[in-house]
């Protein structure tokens, strides 16, 4: 009986303690890349390679993504906004809300499908055929190898490909309100500048840096954790994307609150 | 191969960082070239906020830079980045204002001597323009109200001293507050049909007003057959009375915009009207409160009046920085 | 004395894997550690290697105690270390040219045409000459273990650590890696540690064999004492009869 009762707290009481555990793990884990950085000779040639991957690659899902979250805002900021509320206003939400949320935050979540799993999936097929060993045992710091050129990839290129989604997002609004909406282009624009200030841009530039970094972070760390052949690899890939969408939306509302 | 990705990466980070830098320049209004600092000190700033606009003469020359109170408390000292080649008047001040009824300021810079009103902080440091915030929709129908108590005192001492020329201008007043009041009940049924869906309350000042307008109107019709009539005294009393009634008029118009700040932006054509009373009020040489032996009591109501006309010229302008109407 | 364990432990969670594993491979020698599958003897290679550390107990490398090197100090000491793995843990994005360099190119001695020259060497010494350019996606798995030797050998180093080298290998292709294997001590002194539990293999290449059992060594002796022995567990292991090895009263579970 008293087994019965207790029970659930020694759940709650594990699962507390695998979380913090797994936490220290992936803090430790980025303690030591960030020592490892110094080992500039072997993450360098790395670097560029893994910029191609994380860049470029996700550039076109971006921008499919942002063309598309820009048209529906257009369509919806003009049907919620009736009345006495010049339309111009569409160009306001439409701009506010893809350089402050929706530029930053969905090419996050996309590309922590994308970068992220990736990235899981290939450190943990490494990690269970050994090649991770095998790099330590070549004289390879794995964390200046594998870990160092993916994260510096995800904090340079994250910034440029949602700056890249937030300028097409609010041209396909501009397109749309012209074509749909029978606004001017003038009307848009009024609206667009109307509320615009430069720390807009600041701000989705440093969320999306920290996007950058969680994404291909947890990426590493789910990656490196990996055990127990294929599918070993699939489940954390599959962690992979459910941390770096869930501490991608808490880093959201955490920077919302700090930098607003 | 590896020559493709290096232009491949190479090319995708210059155009988000094009992107993102021109972009925002673009958004921020465009290149600006070089640009010079100008200073003003006013008692309040209303919401201005870091980044309004600045203009001049209706264009935008540039943005505020830094909102700062004063260490001594007395003030409030606003940078403003402006062009650098843009020449101000000699007697420039600078006035604080919503932009539109959406509740976002600007600071303009404007000529002092076309715009009396309101009282700009003249700060005592070389190189700052003086300046000052609008007051908001309700001090004017404070204003407004002021005036037409004003009016009323006035004109219950019309009778000290009447004449023929007086007797005219009067007349010239009523015609043009008979349009008034035709204008103002044509506004509140639009404004009634508009707001439909307001509350209930609005609904029935606006009711009110109409009502009061129409009293009005029938007063004033009296005005213009007695005057043909030349009655003076008669007139003089009903001049009265229907001054009174202009008064309630304009209370109730006082409150009833307090509820229906949305319509304000209506508002304008009406005071165009309102104008032509004033300046009937004023002319022709001599003005009409002079003539009634109170210097005192005419300067003071000219004074009010040369007030109200500057904020109805100001309000014929930008109908919308009356009224603040926020939304983020 | 060039590899010593001592009373090495090792758990993972509740499972002990090692429990005061002792042994000794002198210089020069080939040693192989036989066992059955899950016994531990890849975690035994890795803490040769400094991959894993000892719950407690000493690893020597020469004169290094493994598990107390600074990161420094084990890369350096990983120069000297070649690790053959069991399914090679080639490099998949790498072409086997590339895999076989990479130890080689950590090393600033080693310009691009002397590395070219020396993995052009190692392919030709484990008969992968021309498949340079291959994926090891394209090789087939006798292909794969012999680039691996080729990795691990590259650098020269002073010991082979071989994680299971010719399991799942036909026997042609088996007897191709065992004269690698001996070739690698005859030519060019160096030390060996073998992990298998393919006795042919062993008996072929081992100067000495020791049976891990239970965490810890059983037996050690040359392959003569080794059929020479009476240890029943040994020889249970050696005869593949499961009653011997694992006791007669105990069917196997």
């Amino acid at each position: 009986m008293a087994e019965l009762l207790l029970r659930p707290f020694a759940a709650i009481g594990n699962l507390t303690l695998a979380g913090l555990e797994s936490m220290g793990r992936a803090w430790r884990l980025f303690a030591s890349a960030a020592v490892s950085i110094r080992n500039t000779d072997v993450w360098m040639p790395l670097l560029l390679p893994q910029m191609a991957r994380v860049g470029v690659a996700s550039v076109p899902i971006a921008l499919f993504i942002a063309t598309f979250t820009g048209i529906v805002m257009a369509l919806q900021a003009s049907y919620s906004l009736t009345g006495t509320i010049p339309s111009y206003f569409v160009g306001t939400l439409v701009g506010k809300t893809m350089i402050l949320e929706l530029g930053p935050v969905l090419t996050g979540l996309v590309l922590a499908g994308r970068v992220g799993a990736n990235i899981s999936a290939e450190l943990g097929t490494m990690r269970v055929t050994e090649q991770v060993d095998a790099l330590e045992t070549l004289a390879y710091d794995p964390l200046a190898y594998l870990v160092v050129p993916r994260l510096l990839a995800g904090i340079v290129m994250f910034p440029v490909v949602v700056l890249l989604a937030i300028s097409i997002g609010i041209a396909a609004g501009w397109f749309t309100a012209l074509q749909l909406l029978e606004m001017s282009s003038a009307e848009f624009v009024k609206g667009l500048r109307i509320y615009y200030a430069p720390w807009d841009v600041w701000f989705a530039v440093i969320k999306s840096l920290s996007f950058g970094a969680v994404v291909t972070g947890t990426g590493c760390y789910c990656g490196l954790q990996t055990e127990g052949g294929a599918e070993g690899v699939g489940r954390s890939a599959t962690r992979a994307v459910v941390a770096a969408c869930m501490i991608i939306l808490c880093l959201d509302a955490f920077w919302a609150a700090v930098l607003l | 191969m590896e020559r493709r990705r290096e232009v491949l990466v190479g090319l995708v980070v210059v155009l988000g960082i094009a992107a993102g830098v021109f972009g925002s320049i673009w958004l921020k209004g465009g290149w600006r070239g070089g640009q010079t600092e100008l200073r003003t000190a006013a008692t309040s700033v209303g919401a201005l906020v870091r980044g309004a606009v600045v203009k001049f003469r209706g264009v935008t020359v540039g943005s505020v830079g830094s909102i700062e109170v004063l260490p001594s408390g007395e003030a409030v000292m606003v940078e403003m980045r402006v062009l650098e080649e843009l020449v101000i008047p000699a007697n420039a001040a600078v006035l604080l204002a919503p932009e539109s009824m959406f509740g976002e300021w600007q600071a303009e810079i404007l000529d002092r001597g076309e715009f009396g009103l309101p009282p700009f902080l003249d700060y005592p440091e070389e190189g700052v323009l003086p300046g000052a915030a609008l007051p908001d929709f309700s001090r004017l129908t404070a204003t407004f109200d002021q005036i037409a108590r004003n009016l009323t005192t006035i004109s219950d001492r019309v009778e000290v001293a009447f004449t023929e020329e007086t007797a005219m201008n009067l007349k010239g007043v009523i015609d043009n507050v008979s349009v008034v009041s035709d204008l103002l009940s044509e506004i509140i049924a639009q404004q009634t049909e508009r707001f439909e869906d307001l509350a209930e309350g609005v609904d029935e000042s606006a009711q009110e007003l109409g009502a009061a307008a129409r009293a009005a109107r029938i007063s004033f019709e009296h005005f213009d057959s007695l005057l043909l009539g030349a009655d003076a005294e008669a007139m003089m009393a009903d001049a009265s009375a229907g001054l009174r009634n202009l008064r309630e008029l304009t209370e109730d118009v006082g409150s009833s915009l307090g509820d229906m700040r949305s319509a304000a932006q209506r508002v304008d054509a009406t005071f165009a009207r309102v104008e032509g009373l004033l300046t009937a009020l004023e002319t022709p040489d001599g003005s009409f409160g002079r003539l009634l032996g109170d210097p005192a009591l005419a300067d003071g109501a000219l004074e009010v009046l040369a007030e109200f006309r500057a904020l109805l010229a100001d309000i014929k302008e930008n109908p919308g920085r009356y009224v603040t109407f926020s939304i983020f | 004395m060039s590899i010593r364990l001592r009373e090495v432990h090792k758990a993972f969670g509740p499972k002990e894997v090692l429990r005061g594993f002792t042994l000794e491979v002198r210089d020069g020698e080939t040693l192989a550690i036989v066992g059955p599958s899950g016994s531990g003897k890849s975690v035994l290679l890795k803490h040769v290697a400094g991959l894993l550390r000892p719950d407690s107990g000493s690893i020597f490398v020469d004169t290094h105690s493994v598990p107390d090197l600074s990161r420094k100090e084990l890369t350096r000491l990983r120069r000297r270390i070649g690790y053959v793995f069991q399914f090679a843990a080639l490099f998949d994005s790498m072409t086997v040219t590339e895999n076989v360099g990479m130890g080689l190119r950590r090393m600033p001695e080693w310009d691009a045409r002397r590395i070219a020259a020396r993995v052009e060497e190692c392919l030709a010494l484990v008969d992968l000459h021309g498949l340079g350019d291959r994926y090891p996606a394209q090789l087939s798995g006798g292909q794969r273990k012999r680039a691996g030797l080729a990795r691990a050998i590259a650098p020269s180093p002073k010991f082979l650590l071989y994680d299971e080298p010719t399991t799942g290998l036909d026997p042609v292709t088996t007897t191709v890696i065992d004269r690698l294997i001996l070739r690698m001590s005859d030519e060019m002194g160096v030390t060996g540690l073998v992990v298998t539990h393919d006795m042919t293999s062993a008996y072929r290449v081992a100067d000495r064999i020791t049976l891990l059992h239970d965490g810890r060594a059983r037996f050690t002796g040359a392959p003569d004492e080794v059929q020479a022995a009476g240890d029943e567990v040994l020889r249970g292991f050696v005869e593949g009869d499961p009653d011997l090895y694992f006791g007669r009263n105990n069917d196997g579970t």
